[in-house]
């Protein structure tokens, strides 16, 4: 094995045969490191949210935005979790190899295919997940000839630039600590400039052009067709007061029900009488007070002295409900009401389906060029 | 210091103005006779911002200093840029940011003037409860340790000059390592500081060769000096091929094994020699050729009934074995080992350095930096005693075998000859920069 005469003809092994030789490496950790728990941990993940956000997720408005939200908080939380550690925790080893003749490239190009396949792996058991769990995916597809596969690979850049973005992280620092002290404050700035879940206005809404979370968001919320999808908050708030009355007919829905009760009887009957006393013992004052209860408060007086008697109120809120029901106008009320609250930036359509896909590929594509420039430093750390 | 105010065009001076200067003035006073005490230029106290660098000095904390200098320049800036922001945007919310910016520089200031101070107390060799002092009530503090003959300082505060260069070169031989080290120096925050100076030696094949040195006297710097990884003011010629020009195909020539078993746990020991050949070797070795040479090495380190086994299972003897065939895969010429036998007892490293003797035997080069070396010392044939001399650099206080080693230190084990060398404050006899000379004379006389 004499090679010092011909030092400069030999050869040694090149990037892409280097890649293979990491790679081999890192499928054998898969097995041997405990890389695979990131697998279930993804579809516990997975399961949680479809049970939380699953039922309007690509129905309403609201659930759309709510559970998309949840969707990329899942692919963030995946992406750093594959990958924040993996480079830091061998810095010594990578120094040792480097100095031996590995080329960082090869070893980021490596990882870069290993946590691709992660990434492939944990979106498709999302999307398996969302399945199992009755969720109903959009019906039109923009790209593919499939829905499905829209959202999937919408999930799986947005797993993969996440992720991208920890293992630049963990090229960055030195230690495991450091990075597991770095990766809660880039989630939090990740969730928080996710540009759909708070209202930012200004330089921060600016800032959430740099964040994975609102190119996965906008993506998938624009899959969903979000600004044709009906928004209900307005039907449910109103649903919720359909039992507020209006007391002003007080007096006369009294009147009328003691009369339905006791046949057609003036006010001066003994019945009548008995009621009014009825109240008046109650510290009611019938001219005065009545207008101001309600019909619930009375019938509950009157039952109390054994009459059986239903007072209803005057319910304007639940009459309108009822009235846009039963003349099948509630499905238009929702949609004209979601067309004052559309997202410019969540429009469905190819075009910006493809926009989003194109940032994250751009943040894929820095992350891991960025990651390459860092490592490439590591001679320099301190011994 | 307060600002005056202009009242009605006039300008009012407020106490806090008075005391303020009073104490800017006290301080002056005091920085001035404390700097007159340590040696250094007195009037050097009246620059601002510079005169901590020069307390810091004084206080054997320079690193500080420099830090000092920054933060000083930064606060003025951002003094200035805040009144201008005051003057020409007030209410802006730059302003605010400035307010912050100014609060975290002043907290940054005063750290670092913590610890300068910390420093002063120990070369003055008084109490650290000093600080206190200094914080409340710096100029008084400043002043009384300047002015009162009780505050002198108890160590010399200038460095020594070192020894002088030999002012010779090593004659390159063909067959073997031929190392001229000049000079290795880094940078440290605006700062030169020399590491290695003066290192002329030859090492021909089949040596094995002890690197001896206290801690911080440069043993790894010179290795990664050798071996290229950390390029020095050299030239390093390997069988006479320059390893500084040629590193990029020359690296897989030179075999260092670190200190550290850095492996990954949990793969096999197979899988991580095979992974090693496949890096090391050159491309021209068929797959088949590559197996036999895995084989070849797990069997001459006995590691071949352990092939399958995790690396995380291995004892502390076999990962160092492990780690050792990783770079011996390749057959290099010129092999260097950092502590191989650290954690290891007496027997296993005495097993370990004889198959290093075996590898040197062969025809390489091998160099080993050990703690521990009377029990392997028979085995050398060459030690390099590395020392620190006056002025803080690594320096060749000896190159030669064994017994001309203990001959020369006049001492009778290995042991000895460190302890002679090391520093005081490290249990040692401090007599580096004595051993250091002499070789220097030495070797100059033979060179004539």
């Amino acid at each position: 094995m004499e090679q010092n005469s011909t030092q400069v003809s030999v050869k040694h092994k090149g990037h892409v045969a280097q890649t293979g030789i990491y790679l081999g490496k890192l499928f054998r950790m898969f097995i041997f490191q405990s890389d695979w728990k990131v697998m279930p941990m993804a579809a516990v993940i997975a399961g949680l949210v479809c049970f939380v956000v699953g039922g309007n997720l690509f129905k309403t408005m609201e659930g759309t935005l709510l559970g998309t939200f949840a969707l990329s908080c899942i692919c963030i939380w995946n992406g750093f979790f594959n990958s924040i550690q993996v480079i830091c925790r061998e810095r010594p080893i990578i120094k040792r190899e480097h100095r031996a003749g590995m080329h960082i490239s090869s070893y980021i190009a490596a990882h870069m295919i290993y946590q691709a396949f992660l990434c492939l792996c944990q979106s498709y058991i999302t999307l398996q997940i969302c399945m199992i769990m009755k969720v109903s995916f959009p019906p039109v597809a923009h790209i593919t000839p499939w829905p499905v596969a829209d959202i999937g690979i919408t999930l799986f850049l947005t797993t993969y630039a996440a992720d991208m973005m920890a293992l630049m992280v963990s090229a960055f620092v030195h230690n495991t600590t450091t990075a597991m002290t770095v990766m809660p404050f880039l989630l939090i700035f990740q969730l928080v400039f996710s540009g759909g879940f708070f209202q930012l206005e200004g330089f921060a809404l600016k800032v959430c052009d740099f964040t994975v979370a609102k190119w996965g968001l906008t993506s998938l919320c624009a899959q969903a067709d979000y600004n044709h999808l009906p928004m209900v908050s307005l039907w449910n708030s109103a649903f919720k007061l359909r039992n507020i009355e209006v007391n002003s007919e007080t007096t006369e829905k009294v009147r009328e029900a003691l009369n339905d009760e006791v046949g057609q009887l003036d006010m001066d009957d003994e019945v009548v009488l008995e009621v009014k006393d009825l109240l008046v013992s109650e510290g009611i004052d019938l001219e005065k007070e009545l207008n101001e209860m309600t019909a619930q408060r009375i019938t509950e007086l009157l039952k109390e002295r054994g009459f059986d008697i239903e007072i209803e109120g005057k319910k304007p809120v639940w009459e309108i409900l009822h009235y846009i029901e039963v003349n099948g106008m509630k499905e238009g009320l929702l949609l004209k009401s979601a067309e004052f609250n559309q997202n410019p930036n969540y429009e469905g359509g190819t075009d910006n389906i493809l926009r989003c896909w194109g940032r994250l590929l751009l943040f894929i594509a820095v992350f891991s060029c960025l990651s390459v420039a860092s490592l490439e430093c590591i001679d320099r750390d301190k011994r | 210091m307060a600002a005056p105010l202009l009242r009605g065009g006039e300008m009012v001076l407020e106490l806090s103005d008075y005391m303020s200067f009073g104490s800017f003035a006290l301080q002056a006073i005091g920085f001035y006779c404390i700097l007159k005490k340590c040696g250094k230029k007195p009037w050097h106290a009246f620059i601002p911002i510079y005169n901590d660098y020069e307390l810091a000095k004084c206080a054997k904390r320079e690193k500080e200093g420099r830090i000092m200098v920054l933060v000083g320049i930064l606060e003025a800036i951002t003094d200035l840029v805040s009144k201008l922001i005051a003057t020409f945007m007030p209410g802006s919310v730059w302003d605010e940011f400035f307010i912050m910016l100014r609060g975290a520089i002043s907290i940054c200031s005063l750290v670092y003037m913590v610890r300068i101070y910390v420093g002063l107390c120990y070369v003055f060799g008084r109490r650290r409860a000093w600080i206190w002092m200094f914080v409340i009530f710096q100029g008084f503090t400043t002043f009384l340790w300047g002015v009162s003959k009780k505050f002198m300082p108890v160590m010399a505060i200038e460095d020594e000059k070192g020894v002088e260069d030999s002012g010779i070169h090593a004659e390159e031989i063909e067959q073997g390592l031929t190392v001229n080290i000049r000079q290795r120096s880094t940078s440290e925050f605006f700062k030169k500081k020399i590491l290695l100076r003066d290192l002329h030696l030859t090492i021909p094949k089949g040596h094995l060769v002890l690197l001896l040195g206290g801690s911080g006297a440069g043993k790894t710097t010179f290795l990664n000096a050798v071996t290229g990884y950390e390029k020095a003011d050299a030239t390093i010629l390997l069988d006479g091929h320059d390893l500084y020009k040629e590193y990029e195909s020359m690296k897989y020539d030179v075999g260092f094994v670190p200190q550290q078993d850095l492996m990954r746990a949990n793969d096999t020991v197979l899988m991580t020699l095979e992974d090693a050949a496949a890096m090391r070797l050159p491309e021209s070795y068929s797959r088949k050729e590559r197996k036999k040479r895995v084989m070849e090495v797990l069997e001459s380190f006995g590691l071949s009934m352990l092939a399958n086994t995790l690396v995380e299972k291995l004892s502390g003897g076999q990962k160092k074995r492990l780690s050792i065939a990783m770079e011996f895969i390749s057959d290099p010429s010129l092999f260097i080992l950092d502590e191989p036998d650290s954690g290891l007892d007496g027997v296993v490293a005495r097993g370990l350095f004889e198959k290093l003797r075996a590898i040197a035997d062969s025809g390489k080069i091998v160099i080993v930096i050990t703690h521990t070396p009377d029990r392997v010392a028979d085995l050398f044939d060459d030690v390099i005693v590395l020392a620190k001399d006056a002025s803080r650099t690594g320096r060749l206080a000896f190159y030669g075998d064994i017994d001309e080693a203990k001959e020369f230190f006049g001492k009778d084990s290995m042991e000895h000859v460190l302890r002679a060398v090391n520093q005081k404050e490290e249990g040692g006899e401090g007599r580096a920069t004595e051993f250091v000379s002499r070789f220097t004379y030495e070797v100059k006389r033979k060179a004539g």
